[in-house]
Protein backbone atom coordinates (compact mmCIF):
# COMPACT_ATOMS: atom_id res chain seq x y z
CA UNK A 1 0.00 0.00 0.00
CA UNK A 2 1.48 3.34 -1.07
CA UNK A 3 1.95 6.38 1.13
CA UNK A 4 -0.74 8.34 -0.71
CA UNK A 5 -3.22 5.57 -0.28
CA UNK A 6 -2.40 5.36 3.42
CA UNK A 7 -3.17 9.05 3.75
CA UNK A 8 -6.41 8.71 1.84
CA UNK A 9 -7.44 5.87 4.09
CA UNK A 10 -6.57 7.96 7.13
CA UNK A 11 -8.63 10.89 5.85
CA UNK A 12 -11.62 8.76 5.03
CA UNK A 13 -11.37 7.07 8.42
CA UNK A 14 -11.31 10.45 10.12
CA UNK A 15 -14.39 11.49 8.13
CA UNK A 16 -16.07 8.25 8.99
CA UNK A 17 -15.32 8.78 12.71
CA UNK A 18 -16.68 12.32 12.72
CA UNK A 19 -19.75 11.15 10.83
CA UNK A 20 -20.28 8.45 13.43
CA UNK A 21 -19.92 10.88 16.26
CA UNK A 22 -22.40 13.38 14.84
CA UNK A 23 -24.96 10.65 14.16
CA UNK A 24 -28.08 10.91 16.29
CA UNK A 25 -28.22 7.16 16.68
CA UNK A 26 -25.90 4.72 18.31
CA UNK A 27 -23.69 2.92 15.82
CA UNK A 28 -21.80 -0.27 16.51
CA UNK A 29 -19.80 -2.40 14.11
CA UNK A 30 -18.93 -5.94 15.07
CA UNK A 31 -16.93 -8.64 13.34
CA UNK A 32 -17.91 -12.26 12.79
CA UNK A 33 -16.92 -13.21 16.32
CA UNK A 34 -19.06 -10.50 17.89
CA UNK A 35 -16.07 -8.29 18.75
CA UNK A 36 -16.89 -4.56 18.65
CA UNK A 37 -14.85 -2.57 16.12
CA UNK A 38 -16.76 0.72 16.26
CA UNK A 39 -18.59 2.24 19.22
CA UNK A 40 -19.70 5.83 18.62
CA UNK A 41 -20.38 8.77 20.98
CA UNK A 42 -24.10 8.06 21.28
CA UNK A 43 -23.27 4.51 22.31
CA UNK A 44 -21.00 5.87 25.02
CA UNK A 45 -23.98 7.78 26.40
CA UNK A 46 -26.39 4.90 25.94
CA UNK A 47 -24.26 2.27 27.60
CA UNK A 48 -21.86 4.14 29.86
CA UNK A 49 -18.65 2.71 28.35
CA UNK A 50 -16.05 4.79 26.51
CA UNK A 51 -15.24 3.64 22.99
CA UNK A 52 -11.75 2.62 24.18
CA UNK A 53 -13.32 0.38 26.79
CA UNK A 54 -15.86 -1.10 24.42
CA UNK A 55 -13.83 -1.66 21.28
CA UNK A 56 -12.32 -5.11 21.19
CA UNK A 57 -14.88 -6.52 23.63
CA UNK A 58 -17.70 -8.85 22.72
CA UNK A 59 -20.97 -7.06 21.97
CA UNK A 60 -22.59 -9.09 24.74
CA UNK A 61 -21.10 -6.44 27.04
CA UNK A 62 -24.10 -4.21 26.32
CA UNK A 63 -26.80 -6.86 26.45
CA UNK A 64 -28.70 -8.18 29.44
CA UNK A 65 -27.01 -11.43 30.55
CA UNK A 66 -29.87 -13.64 29.47
CA UNK A 67 -29.31 -12.61 25.83
CA UNK A 68 -25.60 -12.21 25.79
CA UNK A 69 -25.26 -15.93 26.41
CA UNK A 70 -27.25 -16.83 23.35
CA UNK A 71 -26.03 -14.09 21.04
CA UNK A 72 -22.85 -15.92 20.05
CA UNK A 73 -24.87 -19.03 19.39
CA UNK A 74 -27.20 -17.17 17.09
CA UNK A 75 -24.37 -15.55 15.19
CA UNK A 76 -22.84 -18.97 14.63
CA UNK A 77 -26.21 -20.25 13.56
CA UNK A 78 -26.46 -17.46 11.00
CA UNK A 79 -23.03 -18.15 9.64
CA UNK A 80 -23.86 -21.81 9.29
CA UNK A 81 -27.36 -21.58 7.86
CA UNK A 82 -27.51 -18.06 6.41
CA UNK A 83 -30.97 -17.77 7.94
CA UNK A 84 -31.68 -14.14 8.71
CA UNK A 85 -33.36 -13.31 11.92
CA UNK A 86 -32.60 -9.64 12.20
CA UNK A 87 -30.34 -8.48 9.37
CA UNK A 88 -32.16 -6.04 7.15
CA UNK A 89 -35.22 -6.23 9.36
CA UNK A 90 -34.67 -4.32 12.56
CA UNK A 91 -36.60 -4.87 15.73
CA UNK A 92 -36.99 -3.89 19.33
CA UNK A 93 -34.40 -5.38 21.63
CA UNK A 94 -33.09 -4.77 25.15
CA UNK A 95 -29.77 -3.15 25.91
CA UNK A 96 -27.99 -2.97 29.23
CA UNK A 97 -26.19 0.09 30.59
CA UNK A 98 -22.96 -0.33 32.54
CA UNK A 99 -24.95 0.28 35.74
CA UNK A 100 -27.21 -2.68 34.99
CA UNK A 101 -30.22 -0.72 33.76
CA UNK A 102 -32.01 -2.65 31.03
CA UNK A 103 -33.77 -0.50 28.45
CA UNK A 104 -35.57 -0.88 25.13
CA UNK A 105 -33.73 -0.21 21.89
CA UNK A 106 -34.68 -0.24 18.27
CA UNK A 107 -31.95 -2.12 16.43
CA UNK A 108 -31.34 -2.23 12.66
CA UNK A 109 -28.56 -4.42 11.41
CA UNK A 110 -26.73 -4.28 8.12
CA UNK A 111 -24.09 -6.65 6.85
CA UNK A 112 -20.87 -5.81 5.02
CA UNK A 113 -18.49 -8.27 3.42
CA UNK A 114 -14.98 -6.91 3.90
CA UNK A 115 -11.54 -8.21 3.23
CA UNK A 116 -11.34 -9.02 6.95
CA UNK A 117 -14.48 -11.11 6.80
CA UNK A 118 -18.09 -10.30 7.44
CA UNK A 119 -18.91 -7.30 9.58
CA UNK A 120 -22.23 -6.19 10.97
CA UNK A 121 -23.33 -2.62 11.45
CA UNK A 122 -25.91 -2.01 14.11
CA UNK A 123 -27.83 1.25 14.37
CA UNK A 124 -29.41 1.69 17.79
CA UNK A 125 -32.12 4.05 18.89
CA UNK A 126 -33.08 4.51 22.52
CA UNK A 127 -36.78 3.82 22.80
CA UNK A 128 -37.25 5.10 26.32
CA UNK A 129 -38.53 8.55 25.40
CA UNK A 130 -40.87 7.15 22.79
CA UNK A 131 -41.91 4.52 25.26
CA UNK A 132 -42.63 7.24 27.78
CA UNK A 133 -45.00 9.04 25.42
CA UNK A 134 -46.71 5.83 24.44
CA UNK A 135 -47.01 4.97 28.08
CA UNK A 136 -48.65 8.23 28.96
CA UNK A 137 -51.22 7.76 26.23
CA UNK A 138 -51.97 4.20 27.16
CA UNK A 139 -52.08 5.17 30.81
CA UNK A 140 -54.73 7.74 30.15
CA UNK A 141 -56.72 5.33 28.03
CA UNK A 142 -56.41 2.66 30.61
CA UNK A 143 -57.11 4.90 33.54
CA UNK A 144 -60.83 4.39 33.72
CA UNK A 145 -60.71 0.66 33.02
CA UNK A 146 -57.94 0.24 35.47
CA UNK A 147 -59.48 2.15 38.33
CA UNK A 148 -62.56 0.02 37.95
CA UNK A 149 -60.51 -3.15 38.09
CA UNK A 150 -58.54 -2.20 41.13
CA UNK A 151 -61.42 -0.85 43.10
CA UNK A 152 -63.55 -3.84 42.14
CA UNK A 153 -61.13 -6.04 44.04
CA UNK A 154 -60.91 -3.62 46.94
CA UNK A 155 -64.62 -3.16 47.13
CA UNK A 156 -65.18 -6.87 46.93
CA UNK A 157 -62.86 -7.34 49.89
CA UNK A 158 -64.49 -4.61 51.93
CA UNK A 159 -68.01 -5.74 51.03
CA UNK A 160 -67.20 -9.31 51.96
CA UNK A 161 -65.70 -8.33 55.27
CA UNK A 162 -68.76 -6.24 56.02
CA UNK A 163 -71.24 -8.87 54.92
CA UNK A 164 -69.53 -11.69 56.79
CA UNK A 165 -69.30 -9.60 59.91
CA UNK A 166 -73.03 -9.60 60.55
CA UNK A 167 -73.75 -13.35 60.38
CA UNK A 168 -70.54 -14.10 62.27
CA UNK A 169 -71.49 -11.67 64.99
CA UNK A 170 -74.98 -13.14 65.28
CA UNK A 171 -73.61 -16.70 65.18
CA UNK A 172 -71.11 -16.07 67.96
CA UNK A 173 -73.68 -14.28 70.12
CA UNK A 174 -76.17 -17.15 69.72
CA UNK A 175 -73.47 -19.60 70.70
CA UNK A 176 -72.47 -17.48 73.70
CA UNK A 177 -76.13 -17.32 74.74
CA UNK A 178 -76.71 -21.04 74.45
CA UNK A 179 -73.44 -21.90 76.16
CA UNK A 180 -74.48 -19.78 79.14
CA UNK A 181 -77.89 -21.40 79.29
CA UNK A 182 -76.44 -24.91 79.10
CA UNK A 183 -74.04 -24.07 81.90
CA UNK A 184 -76.90 -22.62 83.98
CA UNK A 185 -79.05 -25.73 83.43
CA UNK A 186 -76.13 -27.92 84.33
CA UNK A 187 -75.60 -26.01 87.56
CA UNK A 188 -79.29 -26.40 88.46
CA UNK A 189 -79.27 -30.07 87.32
CA UNK A 190 -82.08 -29.29 84.87
CA UNK A 191 -82.38 -30.76 81.33
CA UNK A 192 -81.69 -28.39 78.43
CA UNK A 193 -84.81 -26.54 77.27
CA UNK A 194 -86.37 -26.25 73.82
CA UNK A 195 -85.41 -22.59 73.90
CA UNK A 196 -81.80 -23.58 73.63
CA UNK A 197 -82.56 -25.69 70.57
CA UNK A 198 -84.25 -22.66 69.01
CA UNK A 199 -81.16 -20.58 69.60
CA UNK A 200 -78.99 -23.32 68.13
CA UNK A 201 -81.21 -23.49 65.04
CA UNK A 202 -80.79 -19.76 64.60
CA UNK A 203 -77.04 -20.14 65.00
CA UNK A 204 -77.04 -22.71 62.21
CA UNK A 205 -78.97 -20.30 59.98
CA UNK A 206 -76.38 -17.60 60.56
CA UNK A 207 -73.54 -19.99 59.76
CA UNK A 208 -75.34 -20.82 56.51
CA UNK A 209 -75.74 -17.14 55.74
CA UNK A 210 -71.99 -16.71 56.13
CA UNK A 211 -71.22 -19.68 53.93
CA UNK A 212 -73.58 -18.39 51.23
CA UNK A 213 -71.56 -15.22 51.09
CA UNK A 214 -68.38 -17.22 50.66
CA UNK A 215 -69.99 -19.35 47.96
CA UNK A 216 -71.09 -16.25 46.12
CA UNK A 217 -67.55 -14.96 46.15
CA UNK A 218 -66.28 -18.27 44.86
CA UNK A 219 -68.77 -18.14 42.02
CA UNK A 220 -67.68 -14.67 41.09
CA UNK A 221 -64.15 -15.93 40.72
CA UNK A 222 -64.70 -19.40 39.33
CA UNK A 223 -67.92 -19.46 37.43
CA UNK A 224 -67.21 -16.57 35.16
CA UNK A 225 -66.05 -17.97 31.85
CA UNK A 226 -62.62 -16.49 31.41
CA UNK A 227 -62.00 -14.87 28.07
CA UNK A 228 -59.03 -17.00 27.14
CA UNK A 229 -56.70 -15.99 24.39
CA UNK A 230 -53.11 -16.78 23.52
CA UNK A 231 -51.16 -13.78 24.75
CA UNK A 232 -47.55 -12.81 25.22
CA UNK A 233 -47.09 -12.78 28.97
CA UNK A 234 -44.50 -9.99 28.64
CA UNK A 235 -47.10 -7.69 27.12
CA UNK A 236 -49.64 -8.56 29.78
CA UNK A 237 -47.07 -7.84 32.49
CA UNK A 238 -45.88 -4.66 30.81
CA UNK A 239 -49.40 -3.34 30.67
CA UNK A 240 -49.99 -4.22 34.30
CA UNK A 241 -46.77 -2.40 35.20
CA UNK A 242 -47.86 0.67 33.27
CA UNK A 243 -51.21 0.60 35.02
CA UNK A 244 -49.62 0.13 38.39
CA UNK A 245 -47.20 2.96 37.63
CA UNK A 246 -50.12 5.17 36.84
CA UNK A 247 -51.88 4.45 40.10
CA UNK A 248 -48.70 4.89 42.12
CA UNK A 249 -47.93 8.21 40.48
CA UNK A 250 -45.33 10.11 42.43
CA UNK A 251 -44.25 7.01 44.28
CA UNK A 252 -40.53 6.64 44.82
CA UNK A 253 -40.29 2.91 44.34
CA UNK A 254 -38.11 1.78 41.42
CA UNK A 255 -39.49 -0.96 39.23
CA UNK A 256 -36.89 -3.31 37.77
CA UNK A 257 -38.06 -5.28 34.79
CA UNK A 258 -36.16 -8.47 34.05
CA UNK A 259 -37.72 -9.70 30.83
CA UNK A 260 -36.46 -11.97 28.11
CA UNK A 261 -36.53 -11.25 24.39
CA UNK A 262 -38.59 -14.29 23.59
CA UNK A 263 -42.36 -13.99 23.60
CA UNK A 264 -43.85 -16.17 26.28
CA UNK A 265 -47.17 -17.41 25.03
CA UNK A 266 -49.79 -18.41 27.54
CA UNK A 267 -53.49 -19.09 27.21
CA UNK A 268 -55.06 -16.72 29.67
CA UNK A 269 -57.63 -14.08 30.38
CA UNK A 270 -55.35 -11.04 30.26
CA UNK A 271 -57.66 -8.95 32.44
CA UNK A 272 -57.76 -11.54 35.20
CA UNK A 273 -54.00 -12.04 35.07
CA UNK A 274 -53.54 -8.30 35.34
CA UNK A 275 -55.82 -8.23 38.35
CA UNK A 276 -53.48 -10.68 40.04
CA UNK A 277 -50.40 -8.71 39.03
CA UNK A 278 -51.84 -5.38 40.09
CA UNK A 279 -52.64 -6.85 43.45
CA UNK A 280 -49.11 -8.25 43.82
CA UNK A 281 -47.53 -5.01 42.62
CA UNK A 282 -49.56 -2.91 44.98
CA UNK A 283 -48.56 -5.09 47.92
CA UNK A 284 -44.92 -5.12 46.84
CA UNK A 285 -44.84 -1.35 46.41
CA UNK A 286 -46.30 -0.86 49.85
CA UNK A 287 -43.66 -3.05 51.41
CA UNK A 288 -40.83 -1.58 49.30
CA UNK A 289 -41.88 1.95 50.21
CA UNK A 290 -40.97 1.26 53.82
CA UNK A 291 -37.63 -0.33 52.97
CA UNK A 292 -34.27 1.30 52.52
CA UNK A 293 -33.67 0.37 48.90
CA UNK A 294 -37.19 0.93 47.61
CA UNK A 295 -37.37 -1.32 44.59
CA UNK A 296 -39.66 -3.93 43.19
CA UNK A 297 -38.28 -6.46 40.73
CA UNK A 298 -40.57 -8.05 38.19
CA UNK A 299 -39.10 -10.97 36.28
CA UNK A 300 -40.56 -13.24 33.68
CA UNK A 301 -39.26 -16.66 32.84
CA UNK A 302 -40.37 -19.99 31.50
CA UNK A 303 -39.47 -23.60 31.11
CA UNK A 304 -40.98 -26.20 28.78
CA UNK A 305 -44.26 -26.40 30.58
CA UNK A 306 -44.76 -23.27 32.61
CA UNK A 307 -44.35 -19.53 32.46
CA UNK A 308 -43.52 -17.56 35.59
CA UNK A 309 -43.90 -13.99 36.68
CA UNK A 310 -42.12 -13.18 39.93
CA UNK A 311 -42.58 -10.02 41.96
CA UNK A 312 -39.89 -9.42 44.57
CA UNK A 313 -39.71 -6.43 46.88
CA UNK A 314 -36.83 -4.85 48.74
CA UNK A 315 -38.61 -5.34 52.05
CA UNK A 316 -37.61 -7.61 54.93
CA UNK A 317 -39.67 -10.64 53.85
CA UNK A 318 -42.08 -12.26 56.27
CA UNK A 319 -41.98 -14.96 58.89
CA UNK A 320 -42.87 -18.58 58.20
CA UNK A 321 -46.03 -18.25 60.28
CA UNK A 322 -47.26 -15.36 58.22
CA UNK A 323 -46.34 -17.32 55.10
CA UNK A 324 -48.50 -20.24 56.16
CA UNK A 325 -51.63 -18.19 56.68
CA UNK A 326 -51.00 -15.79 53.82
CA UNK A 327 -53.47 -17.23 51.37
CA UNK A 328 -56.23 -17.68 53.84
CA UNK A 329 -59.11 -15.42 53.14
CA UNK A 330 -58.95 -12.39 55.41
CA UNK A 331 -55.54 -13.09 56.81
CA UNK A 332 -53.61 -9.89 56.49
CA UNK A 333 -50.61 -8.18 57.99
CA UNK A 334 -51.87 -4.85 56.80
CA UNK A 335 -54.96 -2.76 56.81
CA UNK A 336 -55.47 -3.20 53.10
CA UNK A 337 -57.04 -6.65 53.20
CA UNK A 338 -54.14 -8.27 51.40
CA UNK A 339 -55.16 -11.80 52.39
CA UNK A 340 -58.41 -11.65 50.52
CA UNK A 341 -56.69 -10.34 47.42
CA UNK A 342 -54.19 -13.22 47.56
CA UNK A 343 -56.90 -15.81 48.10
CA UNK A 344 -58.83 -14.53 45.10
CA UNK A 345 -55.63 -14.23 43.07
CA UNK A 346 -54.66 -17.80 43.77
CA UNK A 347 -58.15 -19.00 42.84
CA UNK A 348 -57.85 -17.16 39.51
CA UNK A 349 -54.39 -18.64 38.88
CA UNK A 350 -55.55 -22.15 39.67
CA UNK A 351 -58.56 -21.66 37.44
CA UNK A 352 -56.04 -21.03 34.65
CA UNK A 353 -54.29 -24.31 35.45
CA UNK A 354 -51.52 -22.41 37.22
CA UNK A 355 -50.81 -21.36 40.78
CA UNK A 356 -49.67 -18.50 42.94
CA UNK A 357 -46.80 -19.18 45.31
CA UNK A 358 -45.05 -17.17 47.98
CA UNK A 359 -41.41 -17.28 49.02
CA UNK A 360 -41.23 -15.52 52.37
CA UNK A 361 -37.64 -14.34 51.96
CA UNK A 362 -36.18 -13.02 55.22
CA UNK A 363 -32.52 -12.61 56.27
CA UNK A 364 -32.19 -9.52 54.13
CA UNK A 365 -34.24 -11.02 51.32
CA UNK A 366 -37.58 -9.55 50.33
CA UNK A 367 -40.63 -11.68 49.75
CA UNK A 368 -41.25 -13.10 46.28
CA UNK A 369 -44.65 -13.94 44.88
CA UNK A 370 -44.61 -16.11 41.79
CA UNK A 371 -47.51 -16.51 39.43
CA UNK A 372 -47.23 -19.68 37.40
CA UNK A 373 -49.21 -20.28 34.22
CA UNK A 374 -49.05 -23.21 31.83
CA UNK A 375 -47.31 -22.40 28.54
CA UNK A 376 -49.28 -22.27 25.34
CA UNK A 377 -48.33 -25.23 23.17
CA UNK A 378 -48.11 -24.53 19.50
CA UNK A 379 -46.75 -26.87 16.85
CA UNK A 380 -43.54 -24.98 16.27
CA UNK A 381 -41.73 -23.03 18.89
CA UNK A 382 -40.24 -19.85 17.49
CA UNK A 383 -37.03 -18.42 18.72
CA UNK A 384 -36.62 -14.71 18.56
CA UNK A 385 -33.30 -13.09 19.26
CA UNK A 386 -30.76 -10.46 18.42
CA UNK A 387 -28.65 -12.54 16.06
CA UNK B 1 -83.07 -1.74 80.97
CA UNK B 2 -80.82 -2.76 78.10
CA UNK B 3 -81.66 -0.93 74.87
CA UNK B 4 -80.36 -2.40 71.60
CA UNK B 5 -80.32 -0.19 68.50
CA UNK B 6 -79.18 -2.39 65.61
CA UNK B 7 -80.47 -2.59 62.05
CA UNK B 8 -79.34 -6.14 61.29
CA UNK B 9 -82.23 -8.31 62.58
CA UNK B 10 -80.06 -11.37 63.22
CA UNK B 11 -77.47 -9.48 65.21
CA UNK B 12 -80.24 -7.73 67.16
CA UNK B 13 -82.01 -11.02 67.85
CA UNK B 14 -78.81 -12.79 68.88
CA UNK B 15 -77.90 -9.97 71.22
CA UNK B 16 -81.38 -10.07 72.69
CA UNK B 17 -81.09 -13.86 73.20
CA UNK B 18 -77.82 -13.41 75.00
CA UNK B 19 -79.08 -10.67 77.34
CA UNK B 20 -82.58 -11.97 77.99
CA UNK B 21 -81.20 -15.49 78.42
CA UNK B 22 -79.27 -14.06 81.36
CA UNK B 23 -82.51 -12.68 82.74
CA UNK B 24 -81.86 -9.05 81.79
CA UNK B 25 -84.67 -6.72 80.57
CA UNK B 26 -84.16 -5.87 76.88
CA UNK B 27 -85.78 -3.65 74.24
CA UNK B 28 -84.77 -3.72 70.58
CA UNK B 29 -84.97 -0.90 68.02
CA UNK B 30 -84.04 -1.19 64.34
CA UNK B 31 -83.01 2.44 63.88
CA UNK B 32 -82.00 5.56 65.77
CA UNK B 33 -85.16 7.31 64.56
CA UNK B 34 -87.40 4.52 65.81
CA UNK B 35 -85.78 4.72 69.23
CA UNK B 36 -86.01 8.53 69.50
CA UNK B 37 -89.70 8.48 68.57
CA UNK B 38 -90.71 5.86 71.08
CA UNK B 39 -88.46 6.05 74.11
CA UNK B 40 -86.09 8.13 76.15
CA UNK B 41 -83.39 6.47 78.18
CA UNK B 42 -83.06 6.61 81.94
CA UNK B 43 -79.64 7.28 83.50
CA UNK B 44 -79.30 3.69 84.69
CA UNK B 45 -80.09 2.20 81.26
CA UNK B 46 -77.42 0.65 79.08
CA UNK B 47 -77.63 1.41 75.37
CA UNK B 48 -75.99 -0.89 72.84
CA UNK B 49 -75.78 1.11 69.62
CA UNK B 50 -74.55 -0.03 66.23
CA UNK B 51 -72.40 2.78 64.86
CA UNK B 52 -73.24 1.97 61.25
CA UNK B 53 -77.00 2.49 61.39
CA UNK B 54 -78.69 3.59 58.18
CA UNK B 55 -80.25 7.05 58.43
CA UNK B 56 -79.16 8.66 61.68
CA UNK B 57 -75.87 6.94 62.56
CA UNK B 58 -75.05 5.46 65.95
CA UNK B 59 -72.56 8.25 66.62
CA UNK B 60 -75.18 10.90 65.87
CA UNK B 61 -77.67 9.15 68.12
CA UNK B 62 -75.25 9.20 71.05
CA UNK B 63 -74.46 12.86 70.40
CA UNK B 64 -78.18 13.60 70.25
CA UNK B 65 -78.70 11.92 73.63
CA UNK B 66 -75.79 13.79 75.20
CA UNK B 67 -77.25 17.08 73.99
CA UNK B 68 -80.66 16.16 75.38
CA UNK B 69 -79.00 15.63 78.75
CA UNK B 70 -79.70 11.92 78.86
CA UNK B 71 -76.68 10.04 80.17
CA UNK B 72 -77.21 6.30 79.86
CA UNK B 73 -74.22 4.03 79.72
CA UNK B 74 -73.37 3.64 76.01
CA UNK B 75 -71.74 0.69 74.32
CA UNK B 76 -71.01 1.13 70.63
CA UNK B 77 -70.76 -1.89 68.36
CA UNK B 78 -69.15 -1.74 64.96
CA UNK B 79 -67.76 -3.94 62.21
CA UNK B 80 -65.64 -1.27 60.57
CA UNK B 81 -61.95 -0.44 60.88
CA UNK B 82 -60.56 1.12 64.03
CA UNK B 83 -59.86 4.30 62.10
CA UNK B 84 -63.48 4.59 61.01
CA UNK B 85 -64.61 3.90 64.55
CA UNK B 86 -62.31 6.59 65.91
CA UNK B 87 -63.76 9.07 63.43
CA UNK B 88 -67.34 8.12 64.22
CA UNK B 89 -66.92 8.35 67.96
CA UNK B 90 -64.81 11.51 67.96
CA UNK B 91 -65.81 13.89 70.73
CA UNK B 92 -68.01 11.36 72.47
CA UNK B 93 -67.37 11.00 76.18
CA UNK B 94 -66.82 7.57 77.62
CA UNK B 95 -68.06 5.18 74.94
CA UNK B 96 -67.12 1.56 75.21
CA UNK B 97 -66.50 -0.08 71.83
CA UNK B 98 -67.27 -3.68 70.95
CA UNK B 99 -66.08 -4.83 67.55
CA UNK B 100 -67.89 -7.25 65.27
CA UNK B 101 -67.41 -10.13 65.12
CA UNK B 102 -67.04 -10.69 68.88
CA UNK B 103 -63.62 -11.78 70.07
CA UNK B 104 -64.79 -12.31 73.68
CA UNK B 105 -67.94 -12.84 75.69
CA UNK B 106 -70.17 -9.88 75.01
CA UNK B 107 -72.47 -10.41 77.99
CA UNK B 108 -69.55 -9.89 80.33
CA UNK B 109 -68.40 -6.90 78.33
CA UNK B 110 -71.85 -5.32 78.33
CA UNK B 111 -72.69 -5.91 81.98
CA UNK B 112 -69.21 -5.13 83.28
Amino acid sequence: MGELEDRRTAVSEARFESLLDTAADGVIVIDETGRMLVFNKICEQLFGYTSQEAIGQNVSLIMPPEFSVSHDRFMNNYHRTGERRIIGIGREVSGMHRDGTVFPLELSVGEAKTADGRQYIGVLRDLRSRRAVEQRVSQLQAQVVHMTRLSAMDEMGAAMAHELNQPLTALLLYLQAVARQVRACHADAKPPSDKMLDVLDKAVLEAERASHIVQRMRQMVEKRDPERATVDLREVVNEALDLSEFVAQGATVTIRRVFGMTPIQVDADATQIQQILLNLLRNAREVAKESEERWVKVSIGSDDRSAFVSVTDSGPGFSEDVGKSLFRTFSTTKKSGMGLGLAISRAIAQNHGGDLMADPGGNGQGATFTLMLPMHHSDEAEEDTWG
Amino acid sequence: MYIIVEDDPSVADALESLLSGAGLPVRVFASAEEFIHSASPAPDDTMIVDLGLPGMSGGELVRHLEKAGATPKVIAISGTSSRTIARETEGLADVKILRKPPAADWLEAITA
